[in-house]
């Protein structure tokens, strides 16, 4: 503990021990610079990135992104909550430090809508391409209202004309090649809002 | 026109669906799949999605080369374990790159725990991944335990301990039966059935499921031993050893087996630990990793065992690593029934619990590798949430990073080493 607050110096607030658990808060913005020193400092080595995961506190509040981690030289578990802001999610990706993390933050991506910046591979894992709320928000209506989606039911590559990418556009960190779709796509597979798949269908 | 063998009389069938599908692009307006000279252009655009790719990553895979093609694997491929899809860039035989896309089995079990009691989470939480239930059960009965700030009763860690192994045991052996299942051999798997199903029936009859046991509470088990149970335990007790080396010389020394296994798939330690794999698929590559050991919990701290490692990090590896494990989970049941003491196995725990506000993560050795739970009580019944770290949803990042430049036929083979589930990947 006292290690960590003279390696990691200021930018921790909140230290707290459980019985297997020490705990400290950092801002969104130095989360990576963190996390890197914890890993890469030799007397800490916390070699292991155990979970990643979001929890959002409700409207009005924010989204706190948990990281823990697991070190030899040190017992019990390190967990790290960095505060995000909930009207504009953005923190650093640690795809970087760790490679395994692209798969927690595509989750945590998919089910909060946190933005991860520099992530090279930032879309949804478990919902449809064009699925367009974040399930596990607070503010996420039950019975949810995936019923409602324009996906309901459909298998949502056949329904192109209902993707909404402009949300995407608004986020620098998730690119798009500028030119006219890719070279050789099948452009010509959507007329008139139907396509091949719903003409093919047996009449 | 159709071309007609002359002498059977009969249209050619692919010539057939070509004008089929011809015919159906006419009517949707669309330009024949056909180059100027006749060749049909169709097959390079097959499984490329009709969108503009969101990532620099989905348009790295999804953009196709000189002689490359993508082949999608699943979403119903009988070896996916489960329903995932995998797409296979392909050159000829060679695999280029993969994208899983996963999804396909996903409920939202975390959306529906945190609108469950903290009683009934511990159901909800059993089909996920549902070779090892118990341990699903395992990490959120403790995280709640911390929350709740009270402890289960000794006999009751004892049991749990016990089941816990015996669920190892039936996972890992049926990984060995599966693994040899996606290389063509059919027997071991039977086998593999035959000894998974002593040790369920054993389950089924101290907990009274037969798959989703729901046998952790909060504070302890569901029932305390019985002579069925004891019994069955000690006919199996009796002949495991027997069972296991009989199905392991079904398999260990095959060529066939061998040949496809021996340095395919191979992880370094160092590789493994960045893409956060862990339990046996992570001891396989030689990091002495097992949370029973780095983070005893339950009664870990008072039994004896070795962590056991490999050195190979591939395919087989990994096997030799579960067989290995089943061998220290016996010696582990052992010293549990020796030591098993006398009490109650429930302590006193309301129907409903509030646990005060507070976090709590507990982190269990499933036979996948680390499964954890990460709840957060808010004061009410509900938790306000609940985080589980699936280890075979991480441990599935390391097949797009082994399998380029290995042949098609062995995307299974190396999947199934690592042993995913896909209830547990989807959630």
């Amino acid at each position: 503990m006292r290690l960590l607050t003279e390696r990691v110096d200021s930018g921790l607030r909140e230290l707290w021990t459980d019985e297997d658990t020490v705990e400290f808060q950092v801002d969104a913005a130095r989360a990576h610079d963190v996390l890197r020193t914890l890993r890469d400092d030799e007397e800490l080595s916390f070699f292991m990135l155990a979970d990643a995961a979001a929890v959002d506190y409700g409207s009005g509040e924010r989204f706190e992104v948990v990281y823990h981690l697991f070190s030899w030289k040190h017992p019990g578990w390190l967990r790290i909550r960095a505060h995000v802001d909930r009207a504009d999610p953005r923190i650093a990706s640690i795809t970087d430090l760790w490679e395994g993390a692209m798969f927690h933050e595509r989750e945590m991506y998919d089910m909060m809508g946190i933005v991860f910046e520099g992530n090279r591979d930032l879309r949804r894992i478990y919902m449809s391409p064009d699925y367009r709320s974040f399930p596990q928000r607070r503010d996420f209506v039950l019975p949810d209202d995936a019923a409602d989606s324009s996906a309901a039911g459909v298998n949502p590559l056949e329904r192109p004309e209902t993707w909404d990418l402009t949300r995407f556009n608004r986020a620098p960190a998730v690119t798009f090649p500028t030119s006219e779709l890719r070279p050789g796509a099948p452009a010509e597979a959507v007329e008139d809002g139907k396509t091949l798949a719903d003409q093919s269908r047996p009449r | 026109m159709t071309r007609i063998d002359a002498e059977t009389r009969i249209p050619d069938p692919i010539e057939l669906d070509r004008l089929e599908e011809d015919r159906l692009r006419t009517v949707a307006g669309l330009a024949p799949l056909r180059t100027e000279s006749g060749e049909y252009a169709g097959f390079d655009q097959v499984g490329i999605p009709d969108r503009p790719p969101q990532t620099d990553r989905e348009r790295d895979v999804y953009s196709l080369g000189e002689g490359e093609m993508l082949v999608n694997m699943g979403p119903q491929h009988p070896s996916t374990h489960g329903v995932m899809r995998l797409v296979v860039k392909v050159r000829g035989e060679i695999i280029v790159d993969i994208d899983p896309v996963l999804g396909y089995l996903h409920r939202g079990i975390e959306k529906l725990c945190e609108n469950a009691t903290y009683t009934t989470v511990l159901t909800y939480v059993d089909p996920m991944d549902y070779l090892s239930t118990m341990h699903n059960e395992h990490a959120p009965a403790i995280a709640f335990e911390k929350l709740y700030g009270i402890r289960a009763p000794k006999r009751a860690e004892y049991i749990r301990a016990l089941v816990v192994e015996l669920n190892r045991i039936f996972s890992h052996g049926l990984m060995m039966g599966f693994l040899a299942l996606d290389m063509g051999g059919i027997t071991p798997i039977l086998y593999a059935f035959i000894n998974r199903d002593e040790i369920v029936d054993m389950l089924s009859a101290i907990s009274g499921q037969r798959m989703l046991f729901n046998f952790f509470r909060v504070g302890g088990v569901n029932f305390d031993m019985n002579d069925e149970f004891l019994s069955r335990l000690g006919t199996w007790r009796g002949r495991v050893l027997k069972n296991i080396e009989m199905n392991e010389g079904l398999i260990t020394g095959n060529e066939i087996f061998r040949s496809r296994t021996i340095n395919m798939g191979t992880l370094s330690g160092q590789d493994a630990i960045s893409l956060g794999v862990t339990g046996p698929n992570l001891r396989a590559s030689g990091v002495p990793f097992d949370i029973r050991k780095a983070q005893p919990y339950s009664i870990y701290n008072e039994l004896e065992f070795d962590v056991i490692t490999q050195e190979g990090g591939d395919s087989y590896a990994r096997y030799l690593q579960r067989i290995a494990e089943i061998k220290q989970s016996i010696h582990l049941i052992d010293q549990i029934i020796d030591k098993m003491p006398h009490g109650p196995v429930q302590a006193q725990v309301p129907g409903i619990i509030r646990p005060k506000p507070g976090r709590a993560y507990a982190a269990v050795e499933s036979p996948r590798g680390l499964y954890s739970v990460y709840a957060i009580s808010d004061g009410g019944p509900n938790p306000y949430r609940f985080r589980m770290r699936d280890p075979s949803f991480i441990s599935l990042q390391a097949l797009p990073k082994l399998m380029p430049g290995r042949l098609v036929a062995d995307t299974m083979a190396v999947m199934a080493s690592f042993d995913p589930v896909m209830g547990g990947v989807d959630k």
